[in-house]
């Protein structure tokens, strides 16, 4: 029996490592501790906003432990469906701001209405922020800061170009432009303004500066607004402003691959659209030659409204530990915790911690996206890149590709 | 000049231009993690980090978690390699040895697991592992591991244990001693080779896998490498280009190691693996 | 025969039915039985919900309970009804042929110029392949990427200046065509080394006095391999062609990667973006289990001819 006996010694053996492993590491989810999802930025840009939040919870909640798992924009969402599936969701998540409504409508995430007061601020927060965490009526998100779009330029090569102060219309925006250019000829590869052909973030806007949208409501019904008068006028701008100041490559490059930052920081655009935080990148080089105004409406003296970028933070609904985590939140959007994030270059969850920031003054006027539930399949299935890329290329005209667009978003939000 | 000699010159230039085409982007990754800054954002590329610096090294190491995942990584991978190694073993035996009913419907298992498109096993097997506690756990990663590299183990080893000639075998079985006796004592270093060359199998697809490891594990304390890398490109913010490519070749380095310490086996093992089939 | 198990070589049949024998008929269960168990508690149930999954609905709202609504057939008429789908699967297959086809072709002409090379180049180009296998996917993904980024892509350069063409500020990700072709660049780069290296190791078993006894014939060049060294190769290119059909009709990381989120859209779908696309992204997972089993059929069909083979040399016992 000699061959049977070694034959399970070594079945044995093998199953032996499998449980070993196996019990070595199920510790258990351990009782009195909260999991929170925050997004890399704060781990990366205020870590010590958090770990004073954690400090003072713990404080009040003597025994708990806080346990801050950082996550990335591109995958968490998908994280988050499995640990829904799974039964394994945080106590506290973060959630950009187009990301909320899909999983309210689903009931992913606890009801905090009645505890509202318990958040400082939270009769001042900021409008546009607020209404991303609600659905209904009820409160889910808490704001958690916001960032608006502001243009970041090399204030060395303006002064060359002869301007001495920042435009204040689109109009003198782009004729500002043209002079840099001009004064840059000899530059390889450089650009007055560098802007992602399909960044909807900034096309809409000028979406939004001349009245358009991108959808409306009409009895329960989402209808598609882009092809409306306003809206093909917008675009119309948009195409204008690009096809006038920025280089035609990035026609159909998107906001990411290249960074505009790091166009900025090569020394090959004078100016770039976007968050407020692109002054953080722009290279050692060129950081003492860096300022940034507020992006000009075509009407003289308004600022264009930009969309409002932003994070709420939310309690998912299976977790275990709400009354903790409702804790945890107030003590993250505390006055001192925003206005610590304030001095980092965001833009704080309340309007009586409004300053006078470039960042904030350009948040006067803002626009966000359409509150439907399926928006974010609309966002992901990339809808309005391929219309703005389609505009910018030529395949299309600025109508057919709005109709299109638009006729597209009314069918992808009404889905049921 | 002989015609042979004129011949082989012409091969040894062609292969000589490959290596440089083939290896550029290795290199390219190793320059620019050395870079300066301004020579990595320059208009035209610089072919060699003029002043080399260790700076990207030093803020990729700087990067919370990089040791405790480079541990994590090496006792998932290791872990992996050794179960599999063992189960394959057993598996390969049978299937090289012995001649039973239900062994075409084993095959057809091991080469049909391989086919399920693992992007759509996801959440069922987050789901399954959640019920027994294997989340946000190396234990559960490994075992996702053991099961994504049996099939390709108990396969490429079979191949090695069939091309073990039989009359050592039976030499083996006069002294007495049992088939499976005979197994361990004569035949196991005979097929150490075909061992090595699978378990490197193992060791890169453990090493290198990447979406089931970011979606089980949330820690950042219980993370592995790759999970660790990929948050150099999550943050909303700047990609520090040099920082990741330092990060990048400390990833690929243990690979390297690995690598040439068993390369030549590799190199035989992997065809009497194959060939004998 | 009583017993469902046999050795093979034949002594044991010469000796009587006894417990020990019994015993020696159970030993391939033994030992096949730990792969099983591990492959069935691991792979079972996730298999049986997957298809349990694709009968019913289930989106973000019954992901949070737990609970699926019972839908018959209707998420594989709607993804056979959609055409996105019969043109990703067109695009895929046309995908997989391609990068197959080059990874085993360039990886048969490397094997081949191996076995030519002096030693030393040898010792280079296997160096090189080495190096390129050991880099991990994320991160040929990401090198790949910042070689041929638009603003000061290393490629860009050398090609303007070797005077190939203006390539300055050139996208290389401009259409779904070129997208995929990058994407293919990476991918058949990434595998040469493995097939390349199998396939030396294969070549070097290939005696030498047959390749001179075939020339001395007057056999040259590709008769000489078409007669002589493909059929000793055969079954290693089989082995090889089948696991790139695998691994490539299913491949997820390096497009998703490559390509780049804001730039995936039906126009250049893959399999297995679909899948996660329409699947996941979209949190329609019933509807993402039908099309996974779909894939599986589709794989499995397309991989029918290697299957078999590998099937019946698998069957063959020493």
């Amino acid at each position: 029996m000699r061959s049977r006996a070694l034959v399970a010694t070594l079945a044995v053996v093998a199953l032996g490592v499998v449980a070993a492993t196996a019990n070595a590491g199920a510790n258990r989810a351990q009782a009195n501790k909260l999991t929170v999802w925050l997004q890399v930025d704060a781990q990366s840009g205020w870590p010590d906003v958090v770990a004073a939040a954690n400090q003072q919870f713990q404080q009040q909640n003597p025994g708990w432990t806080v346990d801050v798992q950082y996550q990335n924009w591109g995958d968490h969402l998908q994280k988050f469906d499995a640990t829904l599936a799974g039964g394994t969701t945080p106590d506290v998540i973060e959630m950009g701001n187009t990301e909320m409504t899909k999983y309210m409508a689903a009931g992913a995430f606890a009801d905090l209405t009645s505890n509202k007061s318990k958040f400082e601020n939270s009769g001042t927060w900021l409008s546009g922020l607020a209404k991303s965490g609600q659905y209904q009526g009820k409160v889910y998100g808490v704001p958690y800061y916001a960032g608006s779009r502001v243009v970041t330029y090399r204030t060395d090569l303006f002064k060359k170009a002869g301007i001495t102060k920042a435009p204040t219309s689109l109009e003198q925006f782009m004729a500002d432009a043209q002079k840099v250019a001009a004064a840059n000829k000899g530059v390889k590869g450089f650009t007055p303004v560098y802007l992602a052909g399909t960044d909807w973030y900034s096309a809409l806007s000028f979406v939004y500066d001349f009245g358009g949208s991108i959808a409306t409501t009409h009895a329960g019904k989402w209808q598609g607004a882009l092809g409306s008068k306003a809206s093909v006028a917008g675009l119309n701008a948009f195409k204008q402003f690009f096809s006038s100041t920025a280089p035609a490559s990035a026609a159909t490059l998107d906001e990411a691959h290249p960074a505009p930052y790091d166009v900025f920081s090569q020394g090959r655009a004078a100016a770039i659209f976007g968050p407020g935080w692109y002054s953080c990148c722009v290279g050692t080089k060129y950081k003492s030659v860096t300022a940034q105004f507020v992006m000009p409406s075509h009407v003289d003296g308004q600022p264009m409204p930009g969309f409002l970028g932003g994070s709420d933070l939310a309690v998912p609904a299976p977790s275990k530990s709400q009354a903790q985590a409702i804790q945890w939140i107030a003590d993250f959007t505390s006055t001192t915790s925003e206005k610590a994030l304030q001095a980092k270059g965001n833009i704080p969850n309340a309007t009586n911690l409004l300053g006078t920031s470039v960042n904030e003054r350009a948040a006067a006027r803002s626009w966000f996206v359409p509150a439907a539930k399926h928006w974010v399949d609309v966002e992901n299935g990339n809808i309005l890149r391929n219309m703005l890329a389609q505009i910018l290329t030529g395949k299309l005209s600025v109508q057919q590709a709005a109709s299109s667009a638009s006729d597209n978003i009314a069918s992808v939000l009404n889905q049921p | 000049m002989s015609v042979r000699v004129l011949r082989r010159g012409t091969w040894n230039a062609v292969g000589v231009v490959l290596f440089v085409v083939m290896v550029f982007p290795v290199f390219w990754m190793i320059s620019t993690a050395f870079k300066p800054e301004d020579q990595i954002n320059g208009v035209n590329p610089t072919w060699f980090p003029g002043h080399p610096t260790l700076q990207h090294f030093r803020d990729a190491i700087a990067k919370p978690f990089f040791w405790t995942d480079v541990k994590n990584s090496v006792i998932v991978v290791l872990a992996t390699v050794g179960i599999a190694m063992a189960l394959a073993f057993l598996a390969a035996v049978a299937l090289a040895k012995y001649r039973f009913t239900g062994r075409k419907l084993f095959i057809v298992i091991v080469i049909g697991v391989q086919m399920i498109p693992g992007v759509g096993l996801i959440i069922p097997l987050y789901v399954l592992l959640a019920r027994y506690h294997q989340v946000n756990v190396l234990s559960g990663v490994v075992i996702v591991y053991v099961c994504a590299t049996l099939p390709f183990c108990v396969w490429t080893l079979r191949g090695f244990i069939i091309g073990i000639p039989k009359d050592l075998e039976e030499a083996a079985m006069v002294d007495g001693s049992t088939r499976l006796g005979a197994f361990a004592r004569i035949l196991l270093p005979l097929v150490a080779p075909g061992l090595v060359a699978t378990s490197v199998f193992a060791f890169i697809t453990s090493w290198n896998e990447y979406i089931y490891a970011r979606v089980l594990l949330n820690d950042g304390a219980k993370q592995t490498l790759t999970v660790w890398l990929s948050y150099f490109l999550g943050t909303s913010r700047n990609t520090d280009w040099g920082a990741l490519m330092a990060a990048s070749t400390l990833t690929a380095i243990p690979v390297v190691i690995f690598f040439l310490l068993v390369q030549r086996k590799i190199a035989f093992g992997l065809t009497a693996g194959a060939v004998r089939g | 025969m009583g017993v469902a198990a046999e050795t093979v070589s034949g002594w044991s049949r010469r000796r009587p039915l006894t417990w020990r024998r019994v015993g020696a008929a159970s030993v391939p269960y033994l030992l096949v039985a730990p792969v099983v168990a591990v492959l069935g508690a691991i792979l079972g149930y996730p298999i049986y919900s997957l298809v349990r999954l694709s009968f019913e609905k289930y989106g973000l709202f019954e992901l949070i309970r737990h609970a699926g609504v019972d839908i018959g057939l209707a998420n594989y008429r709607s993804v056979l009804h959609d055409t996105v789908f019969w043109h990703t699967l067109l695009r895929t297959v046309v995908f997989t042929v391609a990068n197959v086809g080059l990874t085993i072709v360039l990886g048969t002409l490397l094997a081949l110029l191996l076995v030519r090379v002096s030693g030393w180049v040898r010792l280079l180009l296997t160096a090189g392949l080495v190096l390129v296998w050991s880099m991990p996917q994320v991160v040929a993904v990401q090198v790949w990427y910042w070689m041929t980024n638009v603003q000061n892509g290393v490629v860009n350069y050398v090609l303007s200046e070797l005077h190939l063409g203006n390539f300055f500020q050139h996208n290389w990700y401009a259409t779904p065509f070129s997208q995929l072709a990058m994407v293919t660049t990476l991918i058949v780069w990434g595998a040469l080394p493995f097939v390349a290296i199998t396939l030396y190791a294969a070549l070097s078993q290939v005696p030498r006095e047959l390749v001179e006894a075939a020339e001395m014939d007057g056999a040259r060049g590709w008769r000489v391999f078409k007669d002589v060294t493909l059929p000793i190769i055969t079954p290693v290119l089989l082995i090889l062609t089948s696991l790139s059909i695998l691994w490539d009709f299913g491949v997820f990381t390096q497009p998703y990667l490559l390509i780049g989120q804001a730039h995936v859209n039906p126009s250049n779908y893959l399999m297995a973006i679909y899948l996660f696309e329409q699947g996941w992204f979209a949190s329609d997972f019933g509807r993402g289990a039908a099309i996974s089993l779909l894939m599986l059929v589709i794989v499995a069909a397309l991989s029918v001819v290697y299957v078999r083979r590998m099937v019946r040399i698998g069957d063959e016992p020493a």
